[in-house]
């Protein structure tokens, strides 16, 4: 099976490293998205920094929503493991994505062993907006009460929520707050459970703002659950190596985070970049009708649409050990491959790719 | 490779007296003097201050906390400058790469991150293995998770106790053990705003005190070469000396290592009930000598405070500089605040700065009392060539005292204070005691068979200049710091202890995380290979 492909010929690996390794030296802004494991994702940063390039996740629209929660408000959390052993309110907020309801619906066949060890219920809070059909059944499956305001969006009913547990008078009804505001005082360590799909960053905020208000007297946090637990431990990873979350550029040897101007695909799109390297241990492709150069490394058996470069590469947990973030314990897991296969890492092809460059020093990682 | 250091001022104060005297290296050791070989490399360090690399027992370099500290605050980097060049992602503003660069800069070659959550090991051990240069250790925290607490309430026997302390120091990699404001984050989570040394926790029936004592025992019976390493109660409040005195008056005889001393010198005399208790505090180490300290000095500007102490972090929100924060009720030990702070010349920033001086100054024993400035809480560590020549120049603590507000300096003796520190003392404070403290044997002296960890300063006028900007620095015998610039990237191991695990301890650590987190201990466990370098770990042994 070929493992490396210069346009659509297959070519022995170290040929398409060669091939590739010329375009990174010649290119003046190559950009990379990435969505690789702990490993892949340190050693991509690396070579962007060697190269003045910049990084993106490949899911970067999403994860910059996510990072915003941070940079902009900060936030009270706690993590899935002490929900679930403390919690007997569970407030589900918005849209939860769809990895993450196995381990939800798994709380829901435990009862808390911490805290006030109440029965546990299940509340959540939804906009306007219908939800998705794996939502409604997920909630149906959890029993939840249905926090709702009509046509409210989620942001005004998180709103109306907010000044109505403050004793204020609001405009529109909402739907059972009476029964989440009995529920809340008869829990001991209420839990927000969140997405940054969960809704708009205003809404968000008023959700902290929410929690916040609830520990003035007694005790509420919130559990953020990442869209991508890979994306997640990428920007983790990036924070440590380069102190700022994906969407950071290396010009002038500097790293700058800024999550409009090094937004890559943006870049790739308005030609502001002269080389992509897409890095893709899913497999996932690059979007289409792009038209500057492509370097592809892609859990693929096949040559990556309109890559000058293409090399496949193995998936940590499957095809090779790695370390990846899992939102299930709030932190970095090892992994153990699954179903071990040839398919090398990312993190090797990029040393290769690092080590083929002028000067052919080693990345640091 | 045999290294020659020429007629530099050696201060060694674990094997003489300072002096005139050539250092040889060979194979990244120290050794005697050869007889009749050549050197392959003779480096002239005549006139020069030659010690032996320094070792910072207490600085939050890496961990989920620190990393969360990053993700708030982007904008926080120009706290850490100033930034080396050249060198792999050195530039990479408040990163790992570059704490490692300006670590050695400064001449230090070994760190301890003193504040690891068990159930976050891998993630710390990851972001220790991108520090290069130096070697690195981590304590890990125990005092606040279920599992100890149950068995403290169910008075199990302390034979228990001590298999889990071995089997987290071992499965975390741990080179110690912390304890942070015991018991507070678990009763934080049931509404317990305050507490105190005696106080209980709910559910439990615990009390801090009883924590820190059988851990204190633990430590002890294991042989865990580092004191139990106690972050107290009542962190920053007005008030906390009497906390702390209780704390020091609770060694009983076994050893016990206070963090942060500086953060609990706090009377509540004066006009704003916020006064100095340095002295008293000082007088209470002189006369215990179970007691190890170290300040965590304040020094004046941005900084974000990261502490694992929740409860102390939630009632500090509202001086969030700028305002956001993050408050983490973590599972277990896992808790942490991240809260922005700025320290102004004001009358609480200049009483915490001159706190922390006097207690430098009073407590007698250099042996006893270590320098930190708990990085980033009271100042990021690249404030440590200031902090030296405040030590060792009563003129520029004056200098400085002028620019603060003198109704706080009036409540310290600060200025009756005249002492200063000498090369040999600052050589005990930063390189002998510590090694000592942590039973880090082949490092912190410059005798033979120790690692060749060397740092060669330039004598200078000028005391910070010459700590910020090392003149050479040798780590394991190679040469990676030349005229206070990197010039050679090595990566260190992170120091560890590995009790053997006790096998019914680890079914019952599998039969816990089964059923209370419903989830096999691989989870939480992992192996080297995962933190992707060679060798990352270096063992210590425990005392027998």
């Amino acid at each position: 099976m070929s493992v490396a492909w210069i346009g659509s010929q297959p070519v022995p690996l170290m040929d398409a490293i060669q091939k590739a390794a010329k375009l990174l030296a010649s290119s003046h802004c190559p950009v990379f998205s990435l969505d690789a494991d702990v490993h892949g994702t340190r050693s991509t940063i690396a070579l962007a920094e060697r190269l003045g390039g910049a990084f993106d996740h490949v899911y970067g629209e999403t994860l910059a929503r996510e990072v915003a929660l941070f940079t902009d408000n900060g936030g009270m959390f706690t993590t899935p493991g002490e929900a679930r052993r403390r919690s007997s309110l569970i407030v589900l907020v918005g849209e939860i994505p769809a990895p993450h309801h196995d381990m939800l619906l798994a709380w829901s066949n435990t009862q808390p062993d911490l805290g006030d060890g109440g029965q546990r219920a299940w509340f959540h809070i939804g906009g306007a907006a219908p939800a998705s059909r794996a939502t409604r059944q997920f909630n149906r499956q959890l029993k939840t009460v249905p926090i709702t305001g009509g046509d409210l969006p989620l942001s005004a009913v998180l709103a109306g929520l907010r000044a109505r547990l403050q004793g204020r008078q609001v405009t529109s009804p909402l739907a059972n707050v009476d029964r989440l505001g009995a529920a809340l005082n008869k829990s001991q360590f209420p839990v927000f459970v969140f997405s940054s799909t969960s809704g708009e960053a205003a809404g968000l905020a008023m959700l902290q703002g929410l929690i916040a208000d609830l520990n003035r007297k007694g005790r509420a946090s919130s559990v953020f659950l990442p869209a991508d637990d890979d994306a997640w431990g990428t920007a983790l990873t990036s924070l440590w190596m380069t102190g700022f979350p994906p969407r950071t550029g290396f010009a002038n040897s500097l790293p700058s985070y800024d999550p409009v101007r090094w937004d890559t695909q943006r870049m790739v799109r308005d030609k502001e970049a002269d080389l992509h390297v897409w890095v893709s241990a899913r497999g996932e492709m690059p979007p289409k009708g792009r038209k500057i150069k492509l370097i592809s490394l892609s859990r693929a058996e096949a040559p990556t649409a309109n890559a000058t470069v293409t090399i496949a590469v193995g998936k940590a947990g499957r095809d090779h050990d790695g370390v990846a973030y899992s939102s299930r314990i709030g932190t970095f897991q090892a992994l153990a491959a699954t179903e071990r296969s040839s398919l090398p890492s990312v993190s090797s092809i990029v040393q290769q790719l690092a080590r083929a460059l002028p000067g052919r020093q080693d990345l640091p990682c | 490779m045999l290294i020659r250091l020429a007629g530099g001022d050696v201060i060694d104060p674990v094997n003489g007296e300072t002096g005139q005297r050539d250092i040889w290296i060979r194979d990244g050791l120290l050794i005697d003097r050869p007889e009749g070989e050549t050197p392959d490399e003779t480096h002239d360090v005549s006139g020069c201050i030659v010690m032996a690399g320094a070792i910072d027992i207490h600085s939050h370099i890496g961990g989920g906390n620190v990393n969360t500290a990053r993700l708030l605050l982007p904008e926080h980097h120009a706290a850490h400058l100033p930034r080396p060049a050249n060198t792999p992602l050195s530039n990479a503003g408040w990163s790992t790469f570059q704490t490692g660069c300006l670590y050695a800069q400064m001449g230090f070659t070994t760190v301890v991150e003193p504040a690891m959550a068990p159930s976050a090991a891998l993630h710390t051990h990851l972001e220790l293995a991108d520090i290069p240069i130096i070697d690195k250790a981590t304590l890990a925290i125990l005092g606040n998770d279920d599992f100890t607490l149950s068995l403290l309430r169910d008075a199990k026997s302390s034979s228990m106790l001590d298999d889990y302390v071995a089997w987290i120091i071992g499965s975390s990699r741990a080179l110690g053990v912390k304890v942070i404001n015991a018991g507070a984050a678990a009763s934080f989570k049931e509404n317990v705003r305050s507490f105190s040394f005696d106080d209980m926790v709910p559910e439990y029936g615990v009390s801090s005190r009883n924590i820190v004592k059988s851990l204190q025992a633990s430590v002890t019976r294991l042989g865990i070469p580092h004191p139990l390493h106690v972050h107290a109660n009542n962190l920053g409040i007005a008030g906390s000396a009497d906390t702390a005195a209780a704390t020091i008056a609770a060694t009983e005889g076994v050893p016990m290592h206070l963090a942060h001393l500086q953060f609990y010198g706090y009377g509540i005399e004066g006009k704003r009930k916020f006064s100095s208790e340095a002295a008293r505090l000082a007088e209470l180490v002189n006369g215990n000598p179970d007691v190890t300290i170290d300040i965590g000095q304040v020094m004046f500007g941005q900084t974000v405070t990261i502490s694992s102490d929740v409860m102390r972090q939630f009632t500090a929100i509202g001086n969030a500089n700028p305002k956001k924060t993050v408050i983490i009720d973590g599972d277990g030990n896992s808790s942490g605040g991240i809260v922005p702070y700025r320290y102004r010349q004001d009358y609480y920033g200049s009483l915490q700065w001159a706190v922390g001086l006097e207690l430098f100054l009073l407590i007698t024993d250099p042996w006893r009392v270590f320098f930190t400035t708990d990085h980033p809480n009271g100042a990021p560590f690249t404030a440590y060539p200031e902090l030296f020549e405040l030590l060792m120049s009563s003129d520029a603590r004056d200098a400085k005292s002028t620019e603060l507000n003198p109704s706080a300096l009036e409540l310290t003796t600060l200025a009756s204070v005249r002492r200063e520190y000498t090369f040999e003392e600052i050589a005990i404070m930063t390189r002998a005691a510590p090694a000592r403290l942590l039973g880090l044997k082949d490092r912190g002296h410059l005798g033979p068979g120790a690692i060749a960890d060397v740092a060669v300063y330039r004598r200078s006028k000028d005391i910070a200049k010459m700590f910020r900007e090392a003149a050479l620095v040798f780590k394991n015998g190679e040469l990676v710091v030349k005229n206070g610039k990197v010039t050679h990237y090595r990566w260190g191991k992170a120091l560890r202890l590995n009790p053997p695990p006790d096998k019914a301890m680890i079914k019952r650590m599998k039969d816990y995380h089964d059923e209370r987190y419903g989830l096999s201990l691989d989870w939480f466990t992992f192996p080297d290979t995962a933190i992707a370098r060679d060798d990352p770990f270096a063992e210590v042994p425990c005392n027998s």
